[in-house]
């Protein structure tokens, strides 16, 4: 069956082809909804060859839920997950994509409790034909609730990467302040990149920032690494590790940091 | 400090809204027929390419479906718009003193022959569909610079190269309303800046839409050649009706090696207008585009003048600010195509939302495979005043060489307590904090216009300060 995944909040021209994703899905997905009761703390790695999820998260009040996701098969991964935050509920999600076939990521996530948040940490490591296309959404719909959706990447070969983050603050979500980055970085000049970071707003009493660099190393950094003897390939590998290991160094889970970082 | 808000006043539309009654010569049936476009061909006395390409719009607008995203166009039924109105003057004039008595006043209203006195070189005034005025100071001729009607230039010695261009940029399949533009199209400017000259001075167009329920589909076409240079203003009004009108102009802008051009408008039609133009330039090697834009009338506005860089080195810079009040959906944006290397784009916004208008800042920024070297950086600000309103940020990039360099930063947010307090730990009172802190705002583009201009857009914008301080 032939459907539209990723579809974000709202369009915009047609032309970019970054309205959705149509794609033929496959029948097998696990299903699974998750509820954490009040103040209750839980973390979950899902680190396997699962191709297609769908989660249904509650997180209850003063709960904290901690998701540790990576993708490393060379299978077509398709994974939707949905979270509701009630008041002082914490969503971390991390999400790490190294090297996977393909994966499409639809995470929303809505914060309805006051003073609940959500921290998204993304790091992928692309090459060859490798594909990536996400759509992130935090709808603040509670007061002074916060989100952080920070996306590091390297693309290389003929990999295609889209992320779609977007940050909706909605009426009544007074205080409430959301923040979005994505730095890529481009080793190939056969690789595809489109970031589409959005910010919606209906509310004066809050914050929203984004900010992307895509490209190349800077030349000042690039001056300085060979000024002190690095060469210029090995710059880049270096600095392409660094990325994938400043997410890996959140990581919640000692003994999967330790073995991601030792990779 | 006081809980109390200031209070700004949407931007003030007096100077704009006033009207004479419908005086026009001759107008079409309202809707859009074949019948309709061979009658508009027929009375510009089109050329017959000229003719069979209104029809072939004419078709595309019909198979191209409205656009699935942007603010709702559902108000604007073209069964009820009137696509050609010629006002009661046959014949553009060279002289103020030639226009009939009620353009004429209007245009005076305006202050158009005011500034062409004192700050321009060449003015073009259009009424409804047809251009009443054109005139262009005799020094800027001398250098074989030509600005007249596009109308005139289609049937003289420039006929080709107008046919060699016209719609080539913006072809009508680009969305519905280019078709729609490319079937019913009147009006409009031609300008030719030859090889080196530089028209020190700008050049103005201004648009005037009087008659209700009325399109207005003019055509701005300008070829500026090698080491060229120009600046081109742009100015559009209308007085509000409780009938919807509908602006869908196109401008096409062809920017030679190493020319520079600089295209401002100030765009302030009334909010009973749809206003989807079209706006696009095309900059070979070194070339520069400048934008600068300031939209704060329309009910709805789609507004992204395109930048297609197309020669190694070639530039884009665009400049505005976009002011919605209550009632108005204002879409605007840019967007920008890096096809050579070296080229680099600079894009600096600002938008302000207010009493329940909408505001939204939609971009396109496309580094393609042939473009390394490239550079461009986006920066979009908005400022919400009030929890009625709404303020969008939608920036894309689609980047496919490793060799850009590509930035880009938004922020939405209120007017700042701390600036506030910092403004009044200075002696400044609140009131006024808060004016400095919205007019400093839209500096971005005051900055950018000739002194003249910039004081007509702060005037524009009045944006008056009240409220109790307690």
């Amino acid at each position: 069956m032939q459907k539209v995944l990723n579809k974000p909040l709202t369009n915009t021209f047609g032309w970019l082809h970054m309205n959705g994703t149509s794609l033929e899905i496959p029948e097998e997905t696990e299903e699974k909804a998750i509820v954490l009761s009040p103040s209750e703390e839980k973390q979950l790695i899902l680190d396997d060859a699962c191709p297609n999820r769908a989660l249904h998260i509650e997180v209850q009040e003063g709960a904290v839920l901690k998701l540790i996701q990576i993708s490393r098969s060379d299978e077509r991964g398709i994974h939707h997950i949905e979270v509701q935050l009630q008041k002082n509920g914490r969503f971390e999600w991390y999400r790490l994509i190294l090297g996977s076939a393909a994966v499409y990521d639809d995470c929303k996530v809505t914060l309805i409790g006051d003073d609940s948040s959500f921290t998204a940490r993304i790091g992928y490591d692309l090459k060859a034909e490798n594909r990536m296309d996400m759509n992130c959404e935090a709808v603040h719909l509670g007061k002074r609730t916060t989100s952080n959706i920070k996306a590091l990447g390297v693309l290389d070969g003929q990999a295609f990467k889209l992320l779609r983050g977007t940050i909706d603050l909605r009426t009544g979500c007074k205080g409430a302040k959301g923040d979005e980055y994505e730095d890529v970085l481009l080793l190939s000049d056969d690789v595809h990149n489109q970031s589409i970071p959005m910010i919606l707003c209906s509310e004066e009493d809050v914050e929203g920032n984004h900010g992307a660099t895509i490209g190349q190393l800077p030349e000042e950094l690039i001056y300085y690494m060979t000024s002190r003897g690095i060469e210029k390939d090995d710059l880049y590998t270096l600095m392409a590790r660094s990325r994938l290991d400043s997410i890996i160094q959140t990581l919640p889970d000692e003994a999967l940091r330790e073995a991601l970082l030792s990779r | 400090m006081s809980e109390e808000k200031t209070i700004i006043e949407d931007i003030s539309r007096e100077f704009y809204d006033f009207r004479f009654e419908e005086n026009a010569a001759y107008k079409v049936d309202s809707g859009l027929t074949e019948e309709i476009v061979r009658q508009i061909s027929e009375e510009k006395n089109d050329p017959a390419w000229m003719r069979d390409f209104r029809l072939r719009c004419l078709g595309i607008f019909h198979r191209t479906a409205m656009p699935d995203w942007g603010p709702s166009i559902e108000g604007l039924n073209m069964d009820n718009i009137v696509t050609y109105v010629r006002p009661n003057t046959r014949r553009m004039q060279q002289s103020w003193d030639d226009v009939p008595s009620d353009i004429k006043d209007t245009f005076e209203r305006l202050g158009i022959p005011q500034s062409e006195r004192e700050s321009l070189a060449g003015v073009g005034a259009q009424y409804d569909s047809e251009l009443v005025y054109h005139n262009v100071r005799e020094e800027v001729s001398r250098q074989g610079v030509i600005y007249t009607d596009i109308e005139s230039a289609l049937r003289g010695p420039y006929g080709d190269m107008i046919k060699d261009h016209f719609m080539k940029l913006v072809p009508p399949t680009d969305h519905k309303f280019a078709a729609l533009h490319g079937a019913v199209w009147s009006g409009g400017s031609f300008v030719y800046v030859p090889k080196g000259a530089s028209v020190e001075i700008p050049l103005q167009s201004y648009f005037r839409l009087n008659a209700p329920g009325a399109g207005q589909f003019e055509h701005t076409l300008i070829i500026v050649e090698e080491g060229a240079y120009l600046h081109f203003i742009e100015g559009c009004s209308a007085p509000k009706y409780n009938v919807a009108n509908l602006h869908a102009g196109c401008v096409e802008l062809f920017v030679g090696k190493n020319a520079t051009l600089r295209y401002s408008t100030i765009e302030n039609w009334s909010k009973n207008m749809y206003n989807l133009n079209t706006k696009r330039a095309r900059v070979e090697e070194g070339g520069k585009i400048e934008w600068v834009s300031g939209s704060f009338g329309s009910h709805v506005s789609y507004l992204y003048p395109m930048s297609i860089l197309c020669g190694a080195g070639a530039r884009s810079e665009f400049t505005g600010v976009t002011f919605a009040g209550n009632g108005q959906n204002l879409d605007t944006g840019c967007k920008v195509v890096h096809q050579a290397p070296d080229t680099s784009s600079y894009v600096n916004t600002r938008s302000i939302s207010k009493s329940g208008g909408i505001s939204t800042f939609r971009s396109a920024l496309v580094i393609d495979q042939k473009a390394a070297g490239s550079k461009a950086s986006v920066s979009c600000q908005s400022l919400m005043l009030d929890d009625i309103s709404r303020s969008d940020t939608i920036p894309a990039m689609d980047i496919r060489t490793a060799k850009a360099d590509v930035g880009h930063e938004a922020k939405i947010g209120r007017i700042s307590d701390d600036a506030v307090f910092y403004l009044m730990s200075r002696g400044l009172s609140e009131d006024d904090a808060r004016a400095l802190i919205v007019s400093g705002f839209a500096e971005n583009v005051s900055k950018e216009l000739p002194l003249e201009y910039a004081v007509e857009m702060n005037n524009l914008i009045r944006i008056e300060m009240k409220g109790a301080i307690g």
